[in-house]
């Protein structure tokens, strides 16, 4: 049996062992994601005015990281009937994870009281359905969002242990 | 010139440049978020309650957020506006609760820290969830490596009764 990916979208290493700029900028893109997803969701922390216009950021941010594993989703797709097939489980709480996310941000969207009526969008979707469904995709993500990162620590640390270790002179060890 | 004639830019143009494949990559991200959304406004147009919403009125607007009051507890009552989004930690005090109005950019108030306490508490249940994932991974990861181990290494079933 091969062995997946340890990526989900691109070669992590060089044949000389070192990380290549495209793992390098998925792994700090989904930092920056993962920091930024525990700020906005901490709204007795940011108040209004963050939470609103970095929830709007990161609904942007996920179009770009749907958009740069998009090989990934297609190739576990396409595998999603074979027996053997990997990652169904991390297909699986993608799924879940893409549905809440997109509806968090929706919902969150549709009760702006800052972003939008600064933008000049006056949304007349402010109904208890939709002050509801952000709370519930909010509770939903938070649990999700670990499970998303937990699923792929391989990569991770793989690709954080290459990329933090010292190397003197730039030699490869 | 290719095997069919073509002239190089004709192959390259068939395959897409990078750019041409990103585009193409988000237009079908966009088509696939577009359909959440058009599901969750149908949801609002068509079925508009949320699972685990009772008759009694277990979740409360006040002020333009949302209030989840639990109707038979000490601290709370239907319609009392609570606890806004976001998780309290355990015996914080409470957290920010942002008046009527329009808000205001007031980033003096992230360095408060009752405020500090939510961010810290959202960052430990992450981390917690995050580590039990691992461990459960890893557990399974090395399970099943051992159980492989001994299925090569045992020596062949004697099926021969003759």
């Amino acid at each position: 049996m091969s062995a997946p990916p340890a990526t989900p979208s691109a070669p992590t290493t060089t044949r000389r062992g070192r990380v290549t700029g495209r793992a390098k900028l998925d792994f700090w893109f989904d930092a920056v994601l993962l920091v930024a997803y525990t700020v906005v969701y901490s709204y007795g922390f940011t108040g209004d005015v963050i939470h609103e216009w970095l929830g709007i950021g990161i609904g942007a941010a996920l179009l770009l990281h749907l958009t740069l594993h998009w090989d990934w989703v297609v190739r576990t797709t396409s595998r999603l009937l074979n027996p053997r097939g990997h990652d169904k489980l991390i297909w699986l709480v993608n799924l879940a994870l893409l549905f809440a996310m997109t509806l968090c941000v929706l919902s969150g969207i549709a009760i702006s009281r800052v972003a939008l009526p600064e933008l000049g969008i006056d949304t007349t979707l402010q109904t208890p359905f939709w002050f509801r469904l952000h709370v519930l995709t909010a509770e939903v993500t938070v649990g999700l969002v670990p499970v998303h990162v937990a699923l792929r620590w391989r990569w991770i640390a793989g690709v954080g242990r290459r990329m933090l270790s010292w190397r003197p002179w730039g030699h490869p060890r | 010139m290719d095997r069919r004639g073509r002239p190089p830019h004709a192959l390259v143009a068939s395959v897409g440049t990078p750019a041409v494949k990103f585009l193409r990559q988000f237009a079908a991200v966009v088509a696939v978020v577009a359909v959440v959304v058009l599901l969750g406004l149908a949801w609002n147009r068509f079925a508009p309650s949320l699972p685990g919403e009772g008759p009694g009125g277990e979740v409360a607007v006040a002020a333009g957020s949302v209030a989840k009051a639990q109707p038979h507890g000490p601290n709370a009552a239907p319609g009392r506006p609570v606890v806004l989004r976001g998780k309290a930690p355990p015996g914080s005090a409470g957290i920010r609760i942002n008046g009527g109005g329009t808000p205001a950019l007031d980033l003096g108030d992230l360095l408060q820290p009752v405020n500090l306490a939510v961010l810290r508490y959202n960052a430990e249940l992450e981390a917690v969830i995050i580590g039990a994932v691992v461990i459960a991974s890893a557990s399974y990861r090395s399970l099943r490596r051992s159980w492989r181990a001994r299925t090569r290494d045992s020596p062949p079933v004697d099926t021969d009764l003759s």
